[in-house]
């Protein structure tokens, strides 16, 4: 293409050349000596743009989170106030005087400042001692700390930027565990748990350029603030989590709710002998739906077949169906325990089928045999499957189905039996009474211990001193409670309050973790139970959870049967 | 994302053609060398995560064509960079004396206050040296600029001058957070004119309507 490369570029280039030239519509300048680039070296620097750009869209998330917290942090500010702390609120008190920042001028209590030195006075690294000490607010920290990280401070401008979806903020999903839950139940309201499209709150945050001054830039952190922080702390205080307006997400969490609690009450209503008359005979049994009244806890398909010979009753466990979900995605991990009731004497003989994982709809097809019953036994005792949900920390009951071994008296028969609710609501065993109040004026967890109840004795007199450690986990502030120790007591009374400092958001990403041990002087103490309490935890710690996110500055209140395991 | 980091410099290399630009990033991020010489086309990147005191510093490092036909793609890059290193070749004098021209092109392209270094690339061929450490070293001094001899094909400096870019660049980065509280004091002061004018102007514009 260099056509004039010989010629002298300073001479004018003779006809031939401009009619050349003419034709290739590269202009006239004489000054292009330069080649331009080939194919292969364009595409060879549009891939090289192209990697930069995706690097750059990963800044550009990373930057919008930061704004995210910053402006998360700034819109949960209590604002400045005479006497009382620009981030918490708080008020001056005698033993936590307040603070003033040495940026904004804004007061702020201890546990909302941090200590900084003068840049100047600074001398080898270490503050003189005779300097006054200064203090910086979170809010002027984290705003520093944005402006340091998204190279702002360089620039003199926020960088370009894309905020995180609503999505993103919370590891889970909500809406899903509810839909899940409300599946499992009456299946009967549809189109209102669909949010996602249509919700006027999910709204996609635009990005926003880098601008040229600080004025603009100062525009464009404030101006998303104002369209498309629905989501932010307050909110979820208000709408809880679920893209859904107020109401609507109310009557959206209340229906799991209820199904979680229902328990004997209505179950009471499917005794064992209605459910029997309403199954079909074996024989068309597999291909008809089931017909059967659905409690909302799914139903169980098991085969009975006696063995006269071997005075064995081998029970398959083929699969259930419609179970109720269990933990944050909606989904659990249920295994059956199955018992020949009632039980001869102290001698327990009960079975459990294997965990199937991550599933409603598990599908067991296991066979489990028992032993030594007679012929006469069948006439009056019933087999009862209890579902649980596997858990590290405890299982949870999903639902039980008796059936009466009068039915496998002929022939192998299948049965398909519809689960009905918990037996009782409160757990039994070593348990503890925990109260749960996320308040937002303290802007804390307020964890109330209210009382345990049949605890393991340890000490030799046939009693336990419990007390109990707390944490949450992970806490920036490293809090560790204890409550006092209940001197020789196996149901001992606490009803002591703390706190922990947290804002909603991170709420759901914290566990909260008990241990009880019993206090021994001389030997380590001894090891009670154990409770964890999170987002990550399943069935009634995670309701129980889930309703402090909820519904702050309520109480709830609820009994968790503590775990033997020991999971520090 | 696991893989999070707390800063992304960017940092630029320039300098002549084939003083070792591209070797000296390829030995910082893949710590190899290769002795063919293939001159880069226009622009390209590489990407190495480092640690300073503690934080996680991404360093995003262009690397750039040295032939004059790709001026005007490498220029673009200029502005957007925290850092600059201004490669020469100990065995070219030429590209030593351009050195200069270079500094001048940044002083047109680049953001004024811009961390620059000079690396005198090819330290290892000693035999063929035309350019002396102390002419080096006193440019260096002529600009204010650090200095530093490196060899890629010896991994000689080469982690030590990235560092030390990065590190500037972070020094400067904290003294300007702490001399002028820039962000941080206007930030609080936002936060009280927003605080004190959300009441009073939604009182104010209820009154006009009215």
């Amino acid at each position: 293409m260099n056509f004039q490369s010989k010629a002298n570029k300073y001479v004018c280039p003779n006809d031939r050349q401009l009619s050349l030239r003419a034709k290739l519509r590269t202009g006239w300048s004489a000054a292009r000596s330069e080649p331009p680039l080939t194919t292969s070296e364009r595409e060879a620097i549009a891939a090289v743009v192209k990697r930069a750009e995706k690097l750059e869209e990963v800044e550009a998330k990373r930057v919008g989170r930061l704004v995210a917290r910053l402006e998360g942090m700034r819109r949960s500010a209590q604002g400045p106030a005479p006497r009382s702390c620009l981030l918490c609120g708080e008020t001056a008190r005698l033993l936590s005087p307040l603070r003033t920042c040495s940026i904004c001028r804004h007061t702020a209590c201890s546990k909302c400042v941090i200590e900084t030195f003068p840049y100047r006075k600074m001398t080898n690294g270490r503050p003189p001692l005779y300097s006054r000490e200064a203090y910086m607010c979170n809010l002027c920290a984290e705003t520093r700390e944005m402006w340091k990280k998204s190279g702002a401070w360089f620039f003199k401008s926020l960088p370009k930027y894309i905020l995180p979806q609503r999505r993103a903020t919370g590891r889970y999903n909500d809406t899903e565990l509810a839909r899940s839950l409300q599946d499992a139940g009456n299946s009967s309201n549809d189109g209102k748990t669909d949010s996602e499209p249509g919700s006027p709150l999910s709204i996609h945050a635009p990005t926003f350029s880098r601008q040229p001054s600080n004025t603009d830039s100062r525009k464009s952190i404030t101006s998303p603030h104002e369209t498309h922080y629905e989501w932010s702390e307050t909110d979820i205080l208000s709408h809880g989590f679920s893209g859904l307006s107020l109401h609507r997400a109310d009557s959206l969490t209340q229906r799991p709710l209820t199904n979680l609690k229902r328990t004997g009450s209505k179950g009471s209503a499917y005794s064992l002998r209605s459910i029997r008359k309403e199954i079909p005979k074996p024989v068309d049994q597999i291909e008809r739906p089931p017909m059967i009244p659905d409690a909302g806890f799914g139903t169980l398909e098991i085969r009975l077949a006696y063995e006269n010979s071997t005075s064995s009753l081998a029970v398959t466990v083929l699969r259930a169906r419609g179970l109720i979900g269990m933990d944050m995605t909606g989904l659990a991990d249920p295994f059956c325990r199955l018992e020949v009731l009632p039980r001869e004497g102290a001698y327990s003989n009960r079975l459990r089928t294997k965990t199937v994982h991550k599933t409603k709809n598990p599908e067991f097809n296991e066979t489990l045999h028992f032993f030594g019953i007679t012929e006469s036994d069948l006439a009056v005792k019933s087999l009862e499957i209890v579902l649980f949900d596997d858990d590290r920390y405890g299982c949870d009951e999903m639902g039980s189905a008796t059936v009466s071994l009068r039915e496998c008296t002929k022939s192998p028969t299948q049965l398909r039996l519809a689960l009905l609710g918990s037996s009782g609501a409160e757990p039994t065993g070593p348990r503890i009474l925990l109260a749960l109040c996320y308040s937002t004026k303290r802007r804390a967890l307020v964890v109330n211990v209210c009382k345990g109840a049949d605890l393991p004795p340890q000490d030799s007199n046939g009693y336990s001193d419990p007390f109990v450690k707390l944490h949450l986990d992970p806490d920036p502030y490293h809090k560790k409670h204890k409550t006092s120790i209940k001197w020789r007591n196996l149901n001992p009374v606490w009803n002591e309050e703390f706190l922990f400092e947290t804002r909603p958001t991170e709420l759901s990403r914290q566990n909260l973790t008990l241990t009880v041990w019993d206090k021994d002087y001389g030997k380590p103490n001894d090891f009670l139970g154990s409770l964890v309490l999170g987002a990550s935890s399943k069935g009634r710690r995670l309701k129980h959870w889930m309703d402090c996110i909820k519904f702050p500055d309520h109480r709830h209140e609820q009994w968790h049967s503590l775990t033997d395991t020991q999971h520090l | 994302m696991a893989k999070t980091y707390d800063y992304l410099f960017k940092l630029l290399l320039i300098g002549d053609s084939g003083v070792g630009k591209t070797s000296i990033l390829f030995r910082f991020s893949e710590d190899a060398f290769n002795i063919s010489f293939i001159s880069t086309i226009g622009i390209d990147f590489k990407i190495r995560t480092i640690d300073l005191d503690g934080k996680k510093v991404k360093l995003q490092i262009w690397d750039t064509a040295g032939q004059e036909r790709f001026r005007t793609i490498t220029t673009a890059y200029y502005r957007g960079s925290m850092g600059i290193m201004l490669v020469y070749d100990v065995t070219n004098e030429k590209s030593f004396e351009n050195i200069k021209n270079w500094i001048r092109n940044i002083e047109e392209n680049a953001s004024a206050d811009v961390e620059k270094m000079i690396l005198g690339n090819k330290c290892d061929l000693d035999a063929k040296r035309q350019v002396s450490k102390e002419r080096g070293e006193q440019l260096a001094v002529e600009y204010q600029i650090k200095f530093v001899e490196t060899s890629a094909k010896d991994s000689l400096n080469v982690e030590f001058a990235f560092y030390t870019l990065a590190r500037d660049i972070k020094a400067k980065m904290e003294k300007k957070q702490e001399a002028s509280n820039p962000p941080g004091g206007r930030s609080g002061v936002q936060l009280k004119a927003n605080e004190q004018n959300r009441k009073p102007t939604s009182w104010l514009a209820r009154c006009s309507v009215l």
